[in-house]
């Protein structure tokens, strides 16, 4: 099963809102410059760090599910994280949790 | 308009949260809890089992309400060693584990947290505080209020609300203990891991029989092993009603030096052919993520109190795993009870500063919670040491392919099987020093 799979049984808050507001600020530019494991872009359950071919990391919250591995594992300070507003955030709204 | 006053905030309707609300609704103390989450549980994961008799005591005989939270008691245990293709169990089934209070019961938090905040606003209404007491849904608490160097309240939804005292239970990813410095505002990924998992659902005669469960009994296996791909860490398969929870543990710190993403590791696990057996045919009907304290006490918060504030929960890293169980849940509620006493005991003496607040930590230190995870750190440090999750398992799946294999030839003695699988994976000396000091942790 794919992550995109896993993804898609995840109920996410407010889906339909195009300019939800973000939880978790990343400053690419630590990734790309200094940090020496790109740790993020592997641990991430959801898959919301990716590398591109040029190895640079790209960070989209759309995805989060709130675990805070991303926190933990960014030893650089390059993680800003918060908990999604409840009207105007995403994040999830677990089925079964 | 005058901001509102209660005797106590907790901020977080999980387990733990609602544990001290069913305290505080019980004793007719006026409180606010406020949950981010659109109900209880909706924002909750766990592996999970609820252990120990804690559930019985906030809700009597829930055994005998046909709509409680829990899934299954557990009445059959089994911890798992595996090789690639090899799975050597210990296995303990007993009808002993079948009579209330149960010892432990399998739970999806989505459902078993929104029955447990019913049960809080059952109590709540019945007493003389259903129109002082509120569970507030759908609301996040953005800060802390401090002055003077005291816990006074909570800003949430840009409200102010004040109280005699706060009780953060707010999970894991603490921000609010962060916030007033009881934890450090980075905490290392050194002690921390990320749990993965999926739910899968099965026709319920299927799961019943694939199991060996009856009406309401369930199982709870752990795992550990080759699974994790040299990952410090391990599974967990638990029977729910209609559905299995199976998932993954793995070390943060191990994965980021290893490189691996943990939900291929979570297809490994469900890929072993054993596994694979086990699982056949369930349906994925969610995946989620929580990341855990991995039980050291390092993780901890350098103090679970201070003037006007109680910290209980996983937002306390109260968690441990020394091999026999994985006891989180159990903790929460328990710390979630000991931190609403303490409310109490504060409110009797009308004080709310360190001075008094400082009982709740001494509760905890003679309770079960911090006595054992005091008494196993040594167990819960061996644990986690790479021969444990590495060559142990190997040894015992290699034991076991020797020992039942039968051919039309002579057949070794157990000791010289014993002698050769040793001398595979380990050496007598190493055994010896890991025996011994398995011993004396455990």
């Amino acid at each position: 099963m794919t992550i995109a799979e896993r993804l898609g049984k995840v109920n996410y808050r407010n889906q339909e809102r195009r300019d939800a507001r973000p939880h978790i600020l990343v400053d690419t530019n630590i990734c790309n410059t200094r940090c020496p494991h790109k740790a993020t872009t592997y641990v991430c359950p959801a898959n919301c760090y990716t590398l591109d071919e040029q190895g640079h990391v790209h960070f989209q919250f759309e995805d989060c599910i709130e675990c805070g591995t991303c926190m933990y594992a960014c030893d650089q300070g390059a993680v800003s994280w918060h908990y999604p507003d409840p009207e105007q955030g995403r994040g999830v709204n677990w089925n079964y949790g | 308009m005058e901001a509102e006053r209660f005797g106590c905030i907790i901020v977080g309707g999980g387990i733990a949260g609602l544990s001290a609300a069913m305290v505080l609704a019980r004793h007719e103390v006026p409180f606010l809890l406020i949950e981010r989450g659109a109900y209880s549980g909706a924002k909750n994961v766990s592996g999970g089992v609820l252990w120990g008799t804690d559930l019985a005591r906030l809700v009597p005989e829930y055994w005998n309400d046909p709509n409680a939270g829990f899934e299954r008691f557990v009445n059959h245990r089994r911890l798992t060693f595996l090789d690639e293709q090899s799975a050597f169990s210990i296995d303990f089934k007993s009808s002993h584990y079948d009579i209330p209070p149960y010892m432990g019961v399998t739970v999806l938090r989505a459902v078993f947290d929104r029955w447990l905040a019913d049960k809080v606003q059952e109590v709540i209404d019945r007493s003389a505080c259903a129109d002082a007491s509120f569970l507030a849904f759908d609301v996040l608490v953005e800060r802390l209020l401090v002055e003077d160097g005291r816990v006074v309240g909570v800003e949430a939804g840009g409200e102010r609300f004040y109280a005699d005292c706060v009780i953060l239970a707010e999970g894991v990813n603490n921000l609010l203990t962060r916030q007033i410095g009881l934890q450090a505002e980075y905490v290392p990924a050194d002690h921390m891991a990320v749990g993965v998992k999926e739910v899968l659902r099965f026709d319920r005669r299927v799961l019943e029989d694939r199991f060996q469960l009856s009406e309401r009994s369930g199982m709870a296996n752990e795992f550990i092993g080759a699974i994790t791909d040299g990952v410090e860490g391990g599974g967990f398969l638990y029977t729910n009603r209609t559905t299995v929870s199976i998932g993954l543990v793995l070390g943060m710190a191990d994965l980021r030096r290893k490189r691996k993403k943990p939900y291929e590791l979570l297809d490994r696990f469900k890929t072993h052919p054993v596994v694979a057996d086990m699982i056949r045919g369930g349906e994925v009907v969610e995946y989620s993520a929580h990341v855990v304290s991995t039980g050291d006490m390092r993780a901890m918060p350098r103090e679970l109190y201070a003037d006007g504030v109680l910290v209980a929960g996983e937002a306390a890293n109260l968690l441990l795993n020394a091999g026999k169980a994985i006891q989180g849940m159990d903790f929460a509620m328990h710390s979630g009870i000991l931190a609403a006493e303490t409310v109490l005991e504060a409110r009797r003496i009308g004080d709310f500063s360190a001075a008094t607040l400082r009982r709740y930590r001494e509760r905890l230190e003679q309770s079960y919670v911090l006595q054992n995870m005091r008494n196993f750190q040594a167990a819960v440090r061996l644990l986690h040491e790479p021969v444990m999750y590495e060559r142990m398992p190997r040894l015992v799946c290699d034991l076991g392919r020797e020992f039942f294999r039968v051919e039309n030839r002579p057949a070794p003695k157990l000791r010289q099987i014993l002698r050769d699988v040793v001398r595979r994976h380990s050496s007598l000396p190493e055994l010896l020093k890991l025996t011994y000091r398995a011993w004396k942790a455990l």
